[in-house]
């Protein structure tokens, strides 16, 4: 790269971040104009109302499985669609090349560990009414042991023990549950999605707050299940280049 | 205050990164930057120095945040993963076709 072209490029570096200053300054100019911030009128009404409409001790699940639930049906179906393109950039008729994992060690330290993971998922996402957590969070650790399974055992390993039939159907399975629920909602309350109160054992325990708990659980595995395809769809793509 | 000022240092960040680097996951690590920087921006500024909005059984009357905005950013972090996977989904594609992911040498779009 000769002289000339390197100041230009640095003249143009110079500008943007002149640029950028300007702006910063503008924004802060703004920022600095804003009230106070203090809670509306809805989110008064959440926090008064929510347990004894909704039964969920957690305000933020009450209003994401409950008040907004219908937003929620939304973002999952945003995944579905990065999902679907995902798999369908990348699909490929090939057989996964499986790499060969890691040593004896860690593979029988995480033989150990695998099932605690799951637990722990499963914990996060059917105690989302009670605890911080709830579908989405759960559903991230619950797509760690897909991971886990292809770069500890090799994809092989993932392939047979956890295969891309089982992925897709539980990934279905769970956006089946959340409209299954919601079709609920109209039979027996008359709103589309709407709470409804069967498996009622009283506010604060496990099994309470109606159709709350049954949306997570199909969040979780959505949510695991499509970002174990999505990483499967990627190491498929590498495993098998590196090794043609 | 401090919100504010770490709030546009980071978006800004993130905004020169997609603006100087060549090369597309660098662009794919500011935008990150940038949703990043909006998240902590909306749960800080609506911190009103209250509790998490969980009730406790037997705690019944505590002061807490704003529950409007967790939910709403959950969402948020949701979409900026999906989008982020399918970025880089691309990018993987890009990569294949023509062994190359910096912006400036690439010429044409007639693979």
């Amino acid at each position: 790269m000769n002289a000339t072209a390197e100041r230009r490029i640095n003249m143009k570096r110079i500008f943007i971040i002149s640029i950028l200053f300007f702006f910063a300054f503008l924004v802060l100019f703004y920022l600095n104009d804003l009230p106070e911030i203090v809670m509306g009128t809805i989110a008064n009404r959440f926090v008064e109302k929510s347990v004894e409409e909704t039964g969920s001790l957690n305000v933020v699940t009450a209003i994401l499985y409950d008040y907004r639930a219908f937003d929620s049906l939304g973002e999952s179906t945003v995944l579905f669609a990065a999902v679907s393109g995902i798999v369908l950039v990348l699909s490929r008729k090939m057989l996964p090349v499986s790499s060969h994992g890691l040593s004896i060690l860690v593979k029988r330290n995480f033989g150990i560990l695998t099932p605690f993971i799951a637990l722990f998922s499963l914990y996060i996402i059917t105690h989302g009414h009670l605890s911080p957590g709830g579908g989405f969070q759960g559903g991230v650790i619950l797509g760690v042991i897909s991971i886990i399974f292809s770069i500890v055992y090799g994809s092989a390993f993932d392939y047979e023990r956890y295969s891309p039939q089982l992925k897709t159907t539980l990934e279905t399975g769970g956006a089946l549950l959340f409209i299954f629920i919601g079709i609920m909602g109209i039979v027996f309350e008359g709103v589309f999605l709407d709470n409804v109160n069967f498996l009622n054992d009283g506010t604060g325990t496990l099994i309470s707050s109606g159709s709350i708990l049954v949306i997570n659980l199909g969040v979780g595995l959505k949510i695991g299940a499509g970002l174990a395809i999505i990483f499967y769809s990627m190491i498929q793509k590498t495993f098998g280049e590196g090794l043609e | 205050m401090i919100y504010h000022l770490s709030f546009i240092f980071l978006f800004m960040l993130g905004l020169y990164t997609i603006l100087i680097k060549k090369n597309l996951i660098k662009m794919v690590i500011g935008l990150n930057i940038m949703e990043a920087a909006s998240f902590f921006w909306v749960i800080a500024i609506s911190n009103t120095g209250g509790d998490i909005p969980i009730y406790q059984l037997l705690d019944k009357d505590i002061i807490m945040n704003d529950p409007l905005p967790q939910a709403l950013i959950l969402t948020g972090i949701v979409i900026s993963a999906s989008t982020t996977a399918f970025l880089l989904t691309l990018i993987i594609e890009l990569n294949k076709f023509t062994h190359c992911i910096d912006i400036d040498k690439l010429e044409g779009l007639n693979t």
